[in-house]
């Protein structure tokens, strides 16, 4: 998947560039209403359950400070992707034990059957394995720079 | 964030839903590609004790009916969209869609299906 095919299942409406929560399971809360929110994306209770679910199978934090809360649901119609930070940092239980600040929800509906969601998972690692791309995710007020800094076009 | 109630139909979905996950943990290539990326799968077991917790809500002549179906068809439930059932793609009446109907676990009249408004 190119970045310009991933940056088409985001939207400004899921994009949190302050999360409140503090701890695991309230920020899978939060995420799970802005989802709710922000996107066609009705049942908020079974995608919470998927995520929490997931969760329980093995951590979605990784290292570096990035998560990626993810799955499939039949709440969802098509591939949704949710980008939020933290600045302050929550214990996501990641791999390597340090905070995670940044956070990608991908939702999936079950007949995603081109593995689209593994596919745009594939590719967001793939750019935030870059720690420039992670600083400027830090950094980004609006969802086009958000887009801007996926598509490595930012200043 | 509202949790899962005790709606047959939501239960439904989200045992389907993990049953799905169960499903991915455990195919070689799915897993492959998802380790190659970083992510542990190591707690499929969790995932079954969570199994065991949702169906215990589930009234047990549903569930039976629930593998029923999915024996037969595969998926037993399918989301409705556009009016459509996304499993023989054919029209719901709309009388299904009433709010009346909420609580209840509606099948397709074609092809028998469980079926879910998203």
């Amino acid at each position: 998947m190119t970045t310009d095919e991933l940056v088409r299942h985001m939207s400004a409406e899921l994009f949190v560039p302050a999360l409140d929560a503090t701890k695991k399971d309230d920020v899978l809360q939060e995420l799970t209403g802005a989802i709710v929110e922000g996107s066609a994306v009705n049942d908020g209770a079974v995608v919470l359950e998927m995520l929490r679910n997931r969760e329980a199978l093995g951590s979605t934090g990784l290292e570096a400070g990035v998560a990626f809360p993810h799955g499939r649901t039949l709440a969802v119609s098509r591939l949704t992707i949710l980008f939020a930070r933290s600045a302050k940092g929550v214990d996501f239980d990641s791999e390597d034990g340090g905070k995670t600040h940044l956070f990608f929800v991908l939702l999936a509906p079950p007949q995603d059957h081109g593995n689209l969601y593994l596919q745009a998972l594939g590719r967001i690692a793939e750019l935030v394995r870059q720690g420039e791309v992670r600083g400027q995710l830090m950094e980004v007020e609006d969802f086009d720079t958000l887009v801007k800094v996926l598509k490595q076009e930012a200043a | 964030m509202a949790e899962l109630s005790t709606n047959q139909a939501q239960l439904l979905v989200a045992l389907q839903d993990l049953e799905e996950m169960i499903q991915e943990a455990e195919d070689p290539e799915s897993r492959k590609k998802l380790e190659a990326m970083g992510f542990p799968l190591e707690n499929v077991d969790k995932l079954r004790d969570a199994q065991d917790e949702l169906e215990e809500r589930i009234k047990p002549q549903m569930l039976a009916r629930y593998r029923r179906i999915a024996d037969r068809s595969g998926k037993a439930i399918v989301p409705v969209v556009g009016n459509v059932c996304t499993g023989c793609f054919t029209n719901v009446p709309s009388i299904f869609t009433s709010k009346v109907n909420a609580e209840k676990v509606i099948s397709c009249e074609t092809c028998g299906r469980m079926l879910y408004w998203p």
